[in-house]
């Protein structure tokens, strides 16, 4: 009995590694990586996730050995501790040091994808000059691109509902507001997320490495809608971004013949 | 010990499960489902008797579905004339130019085949590898699921040639949806909101502000019509893929152009079935006879409304001018300007929405209550220009339209015929920058929001 209860229990250390060792073969695993950060985002995540299994692996195995050494049967007198000091140490210090680990091993990325320090300077696309705003509402996304007088909030800016356009290989900054609740843009192919605030505008950048089309979702609870609250991040080439801008321009100032 | 009956349970537990599956799988026939009337149709006196008999009741029901079908099979009544004519309703999409009656052109039907074929890639490259099985047609098109069916069925699975290839991506590539397959993407996604009949009462909309549209009246608001005629194909269809900004009504271009193109022919049809109705009440109503000639009479007036409706569009030639610092300007003059526009006394001074006739003292409490109210009875107050939330849009042309037009069902008024094309234009480019912010460009030194 003690045996069979014991397998049982290692059964599911088991099967959960099974199941992530094979993630991949049914499909189950991460979307492919399509922006300059993505791999780095990637390998802190197996980073942690090793270290995460390594732990899952051993705690579970003594589980299942302390229920196969100590069984109630063989056992049938209890024994009283106050504790062990050193062992509480140890369970305590380990973690710690495990924790500062990953805090210190993940500072730089999340630096370069976050930080005013580490957004791009040169290029056509800055932090003064972006390329775009994306205006998250319940339930739906919508861009501005600037107009003529390339400035941001003018009369002439140009907008596209659902879609946000970029070119491919290129330093894209731009700036993301909400116009009611908290909404959270995210791209998963990018690797990246980003919370929309009602009264803040907050600059986020990337770099897609692929031409192709995106689902952008919503990552934050916003209200009942919030699981249609889809939209498309559409990764072009430079000439077919410049003939887009051109494209939008000439709807924008249609004369309502189309 | 304790394990047995767990797995008996467990085994248990899978066996309901499969009976379930099996269940689901034999459907049992749906009992046929009605258009309901509208509760005006159905409305009673001050005596609680039935405005109109039971027995017209059923009459104008039974007509009503003699003429548009059942909510699972909508469908539009070919008359004798029709049919003379090779004219069919149901079916909107041969090019114009054929026997004057299809509604879209060449270049159109090219865009919805090529939005097809990025819609469907998925489906035909499994033809193209011929895993025919393999192929899965969402739930919202049973006609093109019956029809894919009927195909794989035509020929057993070794016999599949080049010609059954084509056949089959054919299927695909030309999907126009039929009423029905409209009808069954409007039951998943717009019914919650706008209701079965369109009567814009479905479960979601008391708690919305404002309420979805009620078609029935055949009344819509963003449209590029004067006289509050019944919009074009392309208005309804820009809603669709817009949205409506700062509304519920949300953006459905993750649909196909095809897809978007059938819920405008659903959206019409309930919007006819409503007019016809109100018809017919008022046909009972004056006394008259509700003959069948009437109700075949009150049919293709409606559809002669709709037909006609690019008569009533609201033409801009030349190319949209620019805003300048001059126009803006001479659309401020105009907007405070009580003979021409007469903006503020509803938009107030500023645009904030607050003008002196937007609210009123409740009679009775004495509170400030919005003065005005809509055509379907719900309280409106003029937009707040501020804001920069367009509904209709926010392109020149989009509030040109608004402001030449006014709003249907709404207080906002069409301009005075005085108004010339510039004095719009002045006004569009003056409202539209009402809500200009012009971004402040953060300096190297600042930090970002991100930053903590
Ligand atoms: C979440 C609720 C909701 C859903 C879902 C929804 N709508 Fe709406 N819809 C609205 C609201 C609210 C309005 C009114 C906006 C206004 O009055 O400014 C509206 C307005 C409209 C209008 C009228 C626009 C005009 O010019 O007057 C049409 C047509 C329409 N919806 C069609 C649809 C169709 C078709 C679908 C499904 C594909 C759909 N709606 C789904 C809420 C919804
Ligand atoms: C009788 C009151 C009234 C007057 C006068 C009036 N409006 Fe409005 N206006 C409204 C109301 C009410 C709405 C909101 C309609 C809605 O909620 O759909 C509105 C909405 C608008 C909108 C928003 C359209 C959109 O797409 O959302 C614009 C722009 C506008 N008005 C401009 C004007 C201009 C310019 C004038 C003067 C020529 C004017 N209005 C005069 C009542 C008025
Ligand atoms: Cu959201």
């Amino acid at each position: 009995m003690r045996l069979i209860a014991s397998l049982l229990l290692l059964a599911v250390p088991i099967l959960g590694v099974y199941t992530f060792m094979t993630a991949a073969d049914h499909d189950w695993w991460f979307p492919p990586a399509y922006s300059t950060f993505a791999p780095d985002i990637d390998w802190l995540f197996d980073f942690i996730m090793y270290m995460v299994a390594f732990t899952f692996i051993v705690t579970e195995v003594a589980l299942a050995w302390f229920v196969f050494k100590y069984s109630a049967k063989r056992n049938d007198k209890g024994v009283f501790t106050h504790g062990s000091h050193k062992l509480e140490m140890i369970w305590t210090a380990i973690p710690a040091v495990a924790l500062l680990v990953i805090a210190f091993t993940q500072m730089e990325t999340f630096a370069k994808i976050k930080f005013a320090s580490g957004f791009p300077t040169q290029g056509r696309f800055t932090r003064e000059k972006p390329i775009a705003q994306v205006w998250a509402s319940q339930f739906d996304w919508r861009t501005r691109y600037p107009g003529d007088d390339g400035v941001l909030g003018t009369v002439d800016d140009l907008e596209a509902s659902y879609e946000f356009v970029v070119p491919v290989n290129e330093d894209i900054v731009f700036e993301l507001r909400s116009r009611d609740v908290i909404h959270s843009w995210f791209v998963p192919e990018f690797r990246l997320k980003q919370d929309a605030l009602p009264g803040h505008t907050i600059p986020v950048w990337f770099n897609a490495t692929k031409e192709g089309s995106y689902d952008l979702v919503c990552a934050e609870l916003c209200g009942w809608g919030h699981y249609k609250m889809s939209g498309r991040v559409r990764v072009v080439s430079a000439q077919e971004f410049d003939a887009y801008q051109a494209d939008l321009k000439a709807k924008w100032f249609s004369n309502g013949k189309e | 010990m304790r394990i047995r009956p767990c797995l008996y349970a467990l085994a248990a537990a899978a066996l309901l499960g499969a009976g379930c599956q099996l269940d689901l799988a034999s459907e049992p026939a749906d009992p046929v489902v009605h258009y309901s009337l509208s509760p005006t149709t159905t409305a009673l006196d001050e005596a609680g008797e039935p405005l109109l008999p039971l027995a017209e009741q059923d009459h104008i029901a039974g007509s009503l579905t003699m003429l548009f079908g059942t909510p699972a099979n909508p469908r539009f009544l070919r008359t004798a004339e029709w049919v003379d004519d090779e004219f069919d309703p149901n079916w909107p999409t041969y090019a114009a130019d054929d026997n004057g009656g299809g509604e879209f052109s060449e270049d159109e039907l090219a865009a919805i085949k090529a939005d097809n074929e990025r819609d469907f890639r998925r489906e035909l490259a499994l033809i193209e590898a011929g895993r025919y099985e393999d192929v899965v047609l969402p739930s919202w098109m049973p006609d093109l699921r019956s029809k894919w069916a009927a195909h794989l069925a035509s020929k057993p699975a070794d016999a599949r040639d080049a010609e059954f290839q084509g056949e089959a991506k054919a299927l695909l590539v030309d999907f126009y949806p039929t009423l029905r397959d409209s009808a069954e993407l409007y039951r998943q996604q717009c019914l919650h909101c706008h209701g079965v009949e369109g009567g814009g009462d479905g479960p979601t909309a008391p708690f919305l502000n404002p309420k979805p549209r009620d078609y029935r009246a055949g009344v819509f608001k963003f449209t590029s019509m004067k006289d509050k005629s019944t919009p074009r194909r392309e208005d309804l269809y820009r809603i669709l893929d817009e949205g409506v900004t700062g509304t519920a009504m949300p953006s459905f271009r993750r649909f196909s152009q095809a897809e978007l193109h059938g819920l405008v022919d659903y959206v019409r049809l309930l919007s006819m079935r409503g007019m016809v109705e109100r018809d017919l009440v008022n046909t009972y109503l004056n006394e008259e006879a509700l003959s069948m000639e009437a109700v075949l009479e009150s049919f293709s007036a409606v559809w002669d409304k709709w037909g006609k409706a690019a008569e009533k569009h609201t033409q801009f030639d030349g190319a949209v001018p620019a805003p300048s610092k001059e126009s803006i300007e001479r659309g401020r003059t105009l907007f405070m300007d009580a003979a021409t526009g007469n903006c503020f006394s509803c938009h107030g001074a500023e645009g904030r929405g607050d003008g002196a006739s937007a609210f009123t003292k409740h009679p009775e409490t004495g509170e400030t209550i919005p003065a005005y109210k809509d055509d379907w009875g719900n309280e409106i107050l003029p937009r707040n220009l501020r804001q920069g939330i367009f509904r209709g849009g926010r392109r020149p042309i989009d509030i040109y339209y608004r402001i030449k037009n006014g709003i249907n069902g709404t207080p906002m008024p069409a301009a005075v015929s005085t108004m010339s094309d510039d004095d719009i234009w002045a006004l569009v480019h003056y409202v539209g920058s009402l809500s200009e912010a012009p971004r402040v460009r953060p300096s190297s030194h600042s930090k970002s929001n991100a930053d903590h």
